[in-house]
C-alpha cells in the first residue's frame, strides 16, 4: 500500500476525517429523527420540535401500516420487481451501450442523436398509457419495467465509460480469437463492474420509488407495489391549505407519516452497502494490463 | 448539415410511430350487469371485493358492485387517464369542480342530471343551495357528496381564558381581547413574556378558508364574491374587507399573532396551542378533536379543560355573517361512454337511489350493526373490544364513505364519542354548527364558470392575496392594497367581472 | 487517462476502421464485419422505437385545448395560442429571470461540489470511514422535499430557529430568512446541496474507481504531492465522466423542479420564486393545465436540446469529449 508519511499530508487526512464525519452526520440526523418520530405518539413529536430518541414508545404507527397482509404482499412484490426489473434494465441498457461505443459503427450517431431527443423530449403520460394499453401489459408487471427500460441518461454514461476502457485490451483479446460478445461478456463487464452497480442502484431506485406507473398501470389492488399503499398516507397530507381537500378529512398523524418513509426508504438503503464493495478501486485495470 | 439531417430522420420515426399508434379504442357495450364504479380511498388500504360491508351493499342495492378503488394521491391523473381509456365505469367519483372536470363535463363526457334528479327521492337534494354550488352554470353534472357547510370554529385554550377570567368571544372585537389578554396577561402564569394570541400559518391564497377569509367573512366582506347595488363584486373590493384587513394588521402589530405568519408550517399548526405559546387557532371545527386528541395523549388523566371553541364570530356591525364551505366535495358522475341510452342511466340513477337510501347510508357510514357498532339514543357505538370482522368492517368504512352523497342531510348514527366530555364536546360543535347554518354566507358566484378565470384566475388572486400578506406584515400600506386590487381588475378581472355577472343574471330567472 | 494514453489509444481505433471501398458496397461489408454489434443494438433501437418515440404524437397536445374525454386525436388544435399566451405573459421575463439564475446557482455551485465531495471521499483511506460517510451521504435524496422543508422551517424559524440565530449572527442582521426575498435562491441552493450533492457522488465515485491506479504509483515515485497528483492524475482521469455530466446537466437546467420551489414560495418571496415549473402549477389550478404545461415543457425541452448539442459541440471544438 502507498505510504504518505508527509506532514501536510497528515493534516490534510485529519482534516478530511473530521469534515466528512460532519457531513455524514449532518445527513444522518434528519433521518434518525424521522425513525424516532415514528416510534413516538403525536403528542410527543408536536411537544418536542426535534429528537434522536422518543420518551414514550410506541409501535402504533407500524401497527397501522402492518395491519393487512396486502402490505407484506406488496412489499414482497416490490422487491421482486425490483430486483427483475433492475436486471432486465440493466441488460438491456449496457447490451445497447456497448456497440454505440465503437467509434467506427455506421449509424452510430444518428443513434446517440435520437437517444438524446428521445432524453429531452417525450410525448407525455396519456400516449404512453395508451402505448403500454395496446401492448397489452395493463395489469402486468412488465408494465412497470418496459417502459422506461433503457433510461437514455444511463445509457450515454455508460457508453462513456465502455468508451475510456483501454482499446488494447479488446485488440488483444481479437487476436485470441473472441467475438464481441465475448469481449463484452469477459472483459468489458468486469472491467466495468463499478459503473454497473451505480447503474444497477439507479434503476432499482427508479423502480422502487415509482409511483405514476403502479398507479395508472395496475387496477387491481392485489397486485399493486408499496409505493401504492405509502404515497398517500404522506401526500395527502400536503394539500392542506391549497382548499382542495375534502374539508372533513383528517390527516394521519405525523408518526404514522414518519413510520411510512423508514418502511419505504429502508430496505432501499440497505440495498447500497451491497453494491459498494464493487466501488473498490481500479479493481482490474492493472493486472489485465500486467 | 448532418444535425438536420438527424431531425429529419427524427421526425420520420415519430410520424410512422404516430400512424401506428393513432388506430385502436372499440366501443365496449353498455353492460349494466356489475356497476362499476371508480372511487378514492384516504386510508392506508383499500377494501376488499369479497368484504362484507361491498357484500351487504349489494344486497341492500340490488346490484353487483366492482369498485376500483384508487389512491387518493394523483386521483385526478388516473381519472383522466381513465376518460381517455376506453375502459370507463359507470359512475365516477369526481373530486372537485376542477378544472379538469369542467372541461370534460362541457365536452359531453357527463350526463346533464339537472331536470333528472328530481325524480327520484334520495337524490331529490333538501339543500338547492349546494346543489346550486356544485352545478357548473346552473347545470348539474353529478350527485354531490354532501358535506357539512359550516366548518369555522375559533379554538382557544380554555385554560387561559379561566385563568384570566374572560369568557368565550363573541365577536371579533372579542376575539382581539381575547388575543391581547393571551399576550399580556401571561395566561400560562409562569412570569415570563412568552405567549401570543393567534397562531395563523403560510396559507396565502384567496377563498381556501384560511382564518383571514374567515375573518373577513365575519366582517361582512361576502364569501369570495357578495352583491353590492345589484352586481356581483370580489370581496376584497368591499370596504368590509379592508376593515377586516385593518383589524388582523393591528393584532399583528400588536404581536397578538405569531410574527412569522407570512411562512410558518402549516403541519405546525397545533404545536404553539398545544405547548402553550399561541392560545388561539381559527379553522375548520374538525381540528378541535385533533387538539383534544393531543391533550389526551399527553396527559389521559387531565385533558377536559384545555380546548374552548366557538364558531363564527358577530361582526363590528353586530350581525352574524357565518362562514361557510361550499357544502360539498366533489361528485358521483355519469360518463356517457359507458353508460350509453336514457334507460341506462335510468338504471344507473336507481343504483345511485338505493346508495343514499337510508340503510345504504348506514351501511357506508357506521358499518353494520351488530358486527362493528350497536345504537345506543340515537348513536352508533363502536363494539369494543374489536372483533376481527368488526375490524375489517371499521377499516372498510372508511373508504366507502367516499360513496355516500348525503344530498338529503345526514342519514346515519352520528358516532358515539369515547367519553362523556368528548361527548359533550360533539354536540356542542353540531349544536354551534346548526345555529351558524341560519346566519351562512354564500358565495353566490360558486357555480359559476368563467372563462378568463379559468385562463388566468389563479394568477390574478396570487397578486391581491399576495399583496394581503404583504400589507399585514408591513411590505404595503393600504394604498399598497388598493393597488394591487386595481391591478387584479385591469389585468382581467374586470372581464372575470363582467363574465360572472352575465352568468348571474342568466341563471336569476 | 493522462493525455499521452488517449493518444496513443486514437491511432489504434483508427487502424481497425474496415477499408472504404465505394459507399453502398462498403456498408454492406460494414454490416457483415458488425453484425454482432448489429445484433446486440436491436433491442435497444426497437425499445426507444416503441416506447419513446411510440407515444411522442403527444407533444401535439400542445397545439391542442385537450380534454381527456375527447381524447389526444379528438381534441380542437388551437395553434400556437398556448405559446403566444406563455410568451406575452408580463410576467414571463421575470419567470425567465427566475428560471436561469437558480439554473445558474445549480450549476455553478451545487455540481462542483459533488465533484468535490466525491474526491474528498475518494482521498479517504480509512475504508470504513469511506464507506459509512458514503452511505450517510446519499440518505437525503431518500427523503421528499416535504420533508426538507419542514426541517428548514425548523432551522430558520424566525427568532427561535439555530441556524436563525447563527445566520443573523454571522452577518450581524436580523431578517426573517424563510420570507426575505434575498435568501430564497441561497435557501434552494442549500437545500438541493444537502439533499442531492452525496447522490450525485455515486456516478463520480464509479468514474474514479476505474482510474489507473499504476499512474499513482509512478507519481509517488517522482515525488508528486497530494493535491499535484488529484490534479494531474485524478481529474483528468475522471474528465469525460465531468464533461458528459456537465452536458447532461446543462440541457436540463430550466427543469428548476416544482415541489421544492412550491414548498418554500410564500406571499413575500413570490417575485423571486416563481420559476416556469411553478408558473405551470398555478396556471394548472384554474386551467386543467394538460395543453398549456405541455406547451410549457416544449418550449423547455427545446433550449434543453439545443443547450445539450450547442455544449457538446462546443466540448468537442475544444478537443474534449463529449455526449457522442
Amino acid at each position: 500500500m502507498k505510504i504518505h508519511n508527509t506532514r501536510g499530508g497528515r493534516i490534510f487526512d485529519a482534516a478530511n476525517y473530521v469534515f466528512l464525519s460532519l457531513i455524514g452526520i449532518i445527513t444522518l440526523l434528519p433521518f434518525i429523527y424521522v425513525i424516532a418520530g415514528s416510534f413516538a405518539n403525536e403528542a410527543e413529536i408536536t411537544r418536542r420540535a426535534f429528537f434522536v430518541w422518543p420518551e414514550q414508545f410506541t409501535l402504533s404507527a407500524y401497527e397501522y401500516i402492518f395491519s393487512t397482509p396486502a402490505f407484506i404482499r406488496a412489499l414482497v412484490t416490490t422487491v421482486l420487481v425490483t430486483l427483475v426489473g433492475t436486471l432486465i434494465q440493466l441488460v438491456l441498457t449496457v447490451t445497447m451501450a456497448y456497440p454505440l461505443a465503437k467509434k467506427n459503427l455506421r449509424g452510430r450517431k444518428l443513434i446517440m442523436s435520437l437517444v438524446v431527443f428521445a432524453m429531452v423530449f417525450s410525448g407525455g403520460m396519456i400516449p404512453t398509457f395508451l402505448l403500454v394499453k395496446d401492448l397489452g401489459l395493463l395489469n402486468t408487471y412488465w408494465a412497470l419495467i418496459l417502459p422506461a427500460a433503457i433510461n437514455p441518461f444511463s445509457l450515454i454514461i455508460i457508453k462513456n465509460f465502455f468508451q475510456e476502457l483501454p482499446a488494447e485490451l479488446e485488440e488483444s483479446a481479437k487476436m485470441d480469437g473472441a467475438t464481441e460478445i465475448g469481449i463484452l461478456w469477459r472483459i468489458l463487464l468486469p472491467l466495468s463492474k463499478p459503473v454497473l452497480a451505480t447503474f444497477a442502484l439507479f434503476y432499482a431506485v427508479g423502480i422502487w420509488n415509482d409511483f405514476m406507473s403502479p398507479l395508472l398501470y395496475l387496477s387491481d389492488n392485489n397486485m399493486w407495489t408499496l409505493q401504492m399503499y405509502l404515497r398517500q398516507v404522506t401526500a395527502a397530507s400536503d394539500l392542506l391549505g391549497t382548499g382542495n381537500v375534502d374539508p372533513s378529512y383528517i390527516p394521519p398523524e405525523q408518526g404514522i407519516k414518519f413510520a411510512v418513509i423508514v418502511v419505504a426508504t429502508l430496505p432501499i438503503l440497505i440495498f447500497y452497502p451491497f453494491l459498494q464493495k464493487h466501488f473498490a478501486k481500479g479493481m482490474l485495470i492493472g493486472s489485465v494490463k500486467g | 448539415m448532418i444535425r438536420t439531417k438527424h431531425t429529419l430522420a427524427a421526425a420520420v420515426v415519430v410520424s410512422a410511430a404516430l400512424a401506428l399508434t393513432a388506430c385502436g379504442g372499440e366501443a365496449p357495450a353498455s353492460d349494466l350487469s356489475s356497476v362499476k364504479i371508480m372511487a378514492p380511498f384516504l386510508e392506508a388500504q383499500p377494501p376488499t371485493a369479497d368484504g362484507a360491508v361491498q357484500k351487504k351493499l349489494e344486497e341492500v342495492t340490488g346490484k353487483d358492485i366492482n369498485i376500483t378503488w384508487t389512491p387518493n394521491a394523483s386521483y385526478e391523473d388516473k381519472m383522466n387517464i381513465t376518460l381517455a381509456s376506453s375502459d370507463i365505469p359507470h359512475v365516477l367519483v369526481v373530486q372537485g369542480k376542477t378544472p379538469g372536470f369542467v372541461k370534460n363535463a362541457e365536452a359531453g363526457a357527463f350526463w346533464d342530471l339537472t331536470d333528472k334528479l328530481k325524480d327520484y327521492p334520495n337524490l331529490k337534494t333538501t339543500f338547492p343551495e349546494v346543489q346550486q354550488n356544485a352545478s357548473i352554470n346552473g347545470k348539474v353534472y353529478g350527485v354531490y357528496r354532501g358535506r357539512n357547510p359550516i366548518r369555522a370554529a375559533v379554538m382557544f385554550r380554555q385554560d387561559w381564558l379561566d385563568k384570566l377570567g374572560l369568557k368565550a368571544p363573541e365577536t371579533v372585537e372579542d376575539l382581539y381581547k381575547v388575543a391581547k389578554a393571551f399576550t399580556e396577561q401571561d395566561p400560562d402564569g409562569n412570569g415570563q413574556n412568552d405567549t401570543y394570541g393567534i397562531t395563523i400559518p403560510k396559507w396565502g391564497a384567496l377563498g381556501t378558508n384560511s382564518p383571514y377569509d374567515m375573518i373577513e367573512t365575519w366582517y361582512g366582506a361576502g364569501n369570495r364574491w357578495t352583491e353590492r347595488d345589484g352586481k356581483l363584486v370580489p370581496s376584497f373590493e368591499t370596504d368590509e374587507f379592508l376593515e377586516a384587513d385593518r383589524f388582523i394588521k393591528k393584532m399583528v402589530d400588536e404581536k397578538l399573532i405569531n410574527p412569522d405568519f407570512a411562512t410558518y408550517d402549516s403541519t405546525k399548526w397545533n404545536e404553539p396551542f398545544f405547548n402553550g405559546k399561541g392560545g388561539m387557532i381559527i379553522d375548520v371545527d374538525s381540528r378541535v378533536s385533533v387538539l383534544i386528541n393531543l391533550f389526551k395523549q399527553a396527559n389521559p388523566n387531565d385533558f377536559q379543560n384545555k380546548v374552548g371553541f366557538v364558531g363564527s364570530l358577530k361582526g363590528p356591525d353586530g350581525e352574524l355573517h357565518a362562514h361557510p364551505t361550499d357544502g360539498y366535495s366533489g361528485f358521483l358522475a355519469i360518463p356517457k361512454a359507458s353508460v350509453k341510452t336514457e334507460a341506462d342511466l335510468k338504471n344507473v340513477l336507481s343504483f345511485l337511489d338505493k346508495l343514499n337510501s337510508k340503510d345504504a347510508a348506514i351501511l357506508l357510514n357506521n358499518g353494520i350493526e351488530g358486527v362493528n357498532f350497536t345504537v345506543e339514543d340515537g348513536l352508533a357505538a363502536t363494539i369494543k373490544p374489536e372483533t376481527p370482522e368488526g375490524k375489517t368492517v371499521n377499516t372498510d368504512i372508511k373508504s366507502f364513505a367516499q360513496l355516500g352523497t348525503n344530498v338529503t342531510g345526514n342519514n346515519f348514527y352520528p358516532v358515539k364519542q369515547a367519553s362523556e366530555y368528548e361527548q359533550k364536546v360533539f354536540d356542542d360543535r353540531t349544536a354551534i354548527m346548526a345555529e351558524d347554518l341560519k346566519s351562512a354566507v354564500y358565495n353566490p358566484a360558486a357555480a359559476f364558470v368563467s372563462p378568463t378565470y379559468v385562463a388566468k384566475g389563479a394568477q390574478l388572486d396570487n397578486i391581491v392575496a399576495d399583496a394581503r400578506i404583504k400589507y399585514l406584515a408591513g411590505q404595503l400600506d393600504e394604498q399598497g392594497l388598493k393597488d394591487a386590487i386595481k391591478l387584479w381588475n385591469t389585468s382581467g378581472g374586470d372581464k372575470v367581472k363582467e363574465e360572472i355577472n352575465k352568468l348571474w343574471q342568466e341563471n336569476k330567472k | 487517462m493522462t493525455a499521452p494514453v488517449v493518444e496513443a489509444k486514437a491511432p489504434g481505433r483508427a487502424a481497425s476502421k474496415p477499408p472504404a471501398p465505394a459507399r453502398r458496397r462498403g456498408f454492406a461489408v460494414h454490416f457483415a464485419h458488425y453484425k454482432w454489434l448489429y445484433l446486440l443494438l436491436l433491442p435497444g433501437v426497437l425499445y426507444f422505437a416503441i416506447f419513446r418515440y411510440g407515444p411522442m404524437y403527444g407533444v401535439s397536445i400542445a397545439f391542442k385545448d385537450y380534454v381527456p374525454f375527447l381524447g389526444v386525436n379528438g381534441s380542437p388544435w388551437v395553434g400556437f395560442t398556448n405559446f403566444t399566451d406563455f410568451f406575452a405573459n408580463p410576467d414571463f421575463p421575470r419567470l425567465l429571470g427566475n428560471t436561469l439564475i437558480l439554473a445558474f446557482l445549480n450549476l455553478g455551485i451545487a455540481f462542483p461540489l459533488t465533484i468535490v465531495l466525491a474526491l474528498l471521499l475518494n482521498e479517504v483511506r480509512l475504508s470504513v470511514l469511506k464507506r459509512t460517510v458514503q452511505t450517510l451521504v446519499y440518505i437525503p435524496h431518500f427523503l421528499s422535499w416535504t420533508i426538507v422543508a419542514s426541517l428548514s422551517f425548523l432551522l430558520f424559524a424566525l427568532d427561535i430557529g439555530p441556524l436563525f440565530q447563527f445566520v443573523n449572527l454571522l452577518f450581524g442582521t436580523n431578517v426573517d430568512i424563510l420570507s426575505d426575498p434575498n435568501w430564497f435562491r441561497p435557501l434552494i441552493v442549500l437545500q438541493e446541496i444537502w439533499k442531492n450533492t452525496g447522490w450525485g457522488t455515486i456516478i463520480f465515485l464509479a468514474a474514479l474507481a476505474t482510474v489507473d491506479q499504476d499512474q499513482y504509483e509512478a507519481a509517488i515515485i517522482d515525488g508528486a504531492g497530494r493535491f499535484r497528483r488529484v490534479w494531474h492524475i485524478t481529474l483528468p482521469g475522471i474528465r469525460s465522466t465531468i464533461i458528459v455530466m456537465l452536458i447532461l446537466a446543462i440541457g436540463q437546467m430550466l427543469n428548476t423542479g416544482f415541489e421544492q420551489i412550491y414548498l418554500m414560495t410564500n406571499a413575500l418571496n413570490r417575485s423571486v420564486a416563481d420559476v416556469f415549473d411553478t408558473y405551470v402549477y398555478f396556471v394548472g389550478i384554474t386551467q386543467g393545465a394538460y395543453s398549456y404545461s405541455t406547451a410549457v415543457g416544449l418550449f423547455k425541452s427545446l433550449v434543453g436540446i439545443v443547450l445539450i448539442f450547442g455544449t457538446n459541440w462546443l466540448s468537442k471544438r475544444f478537443n474534449q469529449s463529449g455526449l457522442f
